[in-house]
């Protein structure tokens, strides 16, 4: 999976060492990157989420699904890779 | 300590690679005295004698063999020289052909063969492409404008029409590739080379091949910020497993023997074969600053020695262009208009 080729730092700056993009991402982005890592689903995700930020967990879904739209498009994330 | 003539010292806005392999050649572990090779009284390297001990002018490739053998072999006596790193696409055709010569003299060199050389004309790029593995975009090879505009009407928009060695200019309409195609028949003549456009990261690889199918190291890079002549200001090293792949496919199938550079266009999975230089790119410094010090390796290549092979570089180390300023004296343009030397 292409997300465990990036260079993830605790600031938030992601690094693809095989493109040499980099970009940033919020506290939000940066919790979701390193759950996805953990092989965790967007639902298990956004579980997470509304437990440490006090949302609602549709909320956070459709904030998980939002981001993973984003990174898609980023060609950093397929997501056939975790529909099983 | 290996005296070593390196040319392309013009570190202008267009800089070419001399300044980079000398500061490499200066960073390595064999001592070293440099002398520059420039076409012009005004290249900047001339000036910066803190990297370059003595500063000749040659005359112009296009002037002949023989003048351009003389004053080598002028500046051999002079320096005694041992070895020349030519740096630049213009002479090199003329390094190679005098290559058993300058090597009957004394004065060694690491190049490229003609025929590899000749790789490098972009009507062979479909040819090399499919040799190593990767993709050129759409191209034709026109020589003359009806050839051309049956070409453009083959073609996706954007494209870029090319010399076959040198310039490209994008066109976004018909028009615009009427007005390139005019511009580069003009400047460079047939055949222009109309591409298609591919989008993706502009990635490119440096490297040195021993001649015999392996290499001393390869470096690959992705430019982050060009100048509006599209050189690189600052770069990031990248370590794509299929551009790497294709390079040493490059080395192994031509038996590449000296510096090259390959430009690609990465776009997923796929990858674009956009140009080859059979030189070090101006940004070889990169190089040398990531712990591969290939001018230095190409340099004891020449002088017969082993070079390193290992090439173990991290991704994510950042290239970085400045400018610089300089005074110096008259009397140092003054000896190299006079005498051509300093």
């Amino acid at each position: 999976m292409k997300l465990n080729r990036l260079a993830i730092s605790e600031e938030g700056f992601i690094f693809d060492p095989e493109t040499g993009n980099s970009y940033t991402v919020n506290e939000t982005g940066l919790l979701i990157l390193k759950k996805l890592r953990e092989g965790l689903g967007p639902e298990e995700i956004a579980e997470a989420m509304s437990e440490e930020y006090e949302v609602s967990p549709e909320e956070a879904l459709r904030d998980v699904q939002d981001f993973l739209e984003t990174i898609a498009r980023f060609g950093l994330w397929e997501e056939k890779a975790w529909l099983k | 300590m290996v005296k070593v003539a390196v040319s392309g010292i013009n570190a202008v806005d267009n800089p070419g690679p001399g300044l980079g392999i000398i500061k490499g050649l200066r960073e390595g572990k064999t001592p070293v005295s440099v002398v520059g090779l420039a076409y012009d009284a005004m290249e900047p390297g001339i000036y910066l004698t803190d990297l370059i001990e003595r500063a000749y002018l040659l005359p112009y490739p296009s002037e002949g063999e023989a003048p351009f053998l003389n004053r080598l072999l002028y500046i051999k006596e002079r320096e005694g020289l041992e070895v020349v790193i030519p740096a630049l696409d213009a002479e090199l055709p003329l390094f190679i052909d005098l290559e058993p010569r300058l090597s009957a003299y004394g004065l060694k060199t690491f190049l490229p063969t003609q025929k590899q050389f000749k790789l490098r004309a972009k009507d062979h790029l479909p040819i090399v492409a499919e040799a190593i593995g990767i993709k050129t975009p759409n191209t034709l090879a026109v020589t003359s404008y009806e050839e051309f505009t049956r070409a453009l009407s083959q073609l996706k928009f954007p494209v870029m029409v090319k010399g076959l060695f040198y310039k490209a200019l994008r066109a976004y309409t018909q028009a615009e590739a009427q007005q390139h195609f005019q511009a580069i028949v003009a400047e460079w003549g047939y055949p222009v080379i109309v591409q298609e456009v591919v989008e993706g990261e502009e990635m490119n690889v440096v490297g040195v091949g021993d001649g015999e199918g392996g290499h001393f190291g390869l470096l690959a890079i992705k430019k982050l910020w060009i100048t509006s002549l599209g050189k690189i200001w600052t770069g990031v090293t990248v370590t794509h497993p299929g551009l790497l792949t294709a390079a040493e496919n490059f080395v192994r199938h031509f038996r590449w023997r000296g510096a090259f550079e390959l430009e690609t266009i990465v776009s997923g999975d796929e990858i674009y074969l956009i140009e080859i230089n059979p030189r070090f790119p101006a940004w070889i410094y990169f190089a040398v600053g990531v712990g591969i010090n290939l001018p230095e390796r190409l340099l004891k290549a020449a002088l017969g020695e082993e070079p390193e092979r290992d090439w173990d570089y991290p991704a994510g180390k950042l290239y970085i262009r400045f400018t610089d300023d300089r005074v110096t004296d008259l009397e140092v343009f003054q000896h190299m208009v006079t005498r051509g030397e300093r």
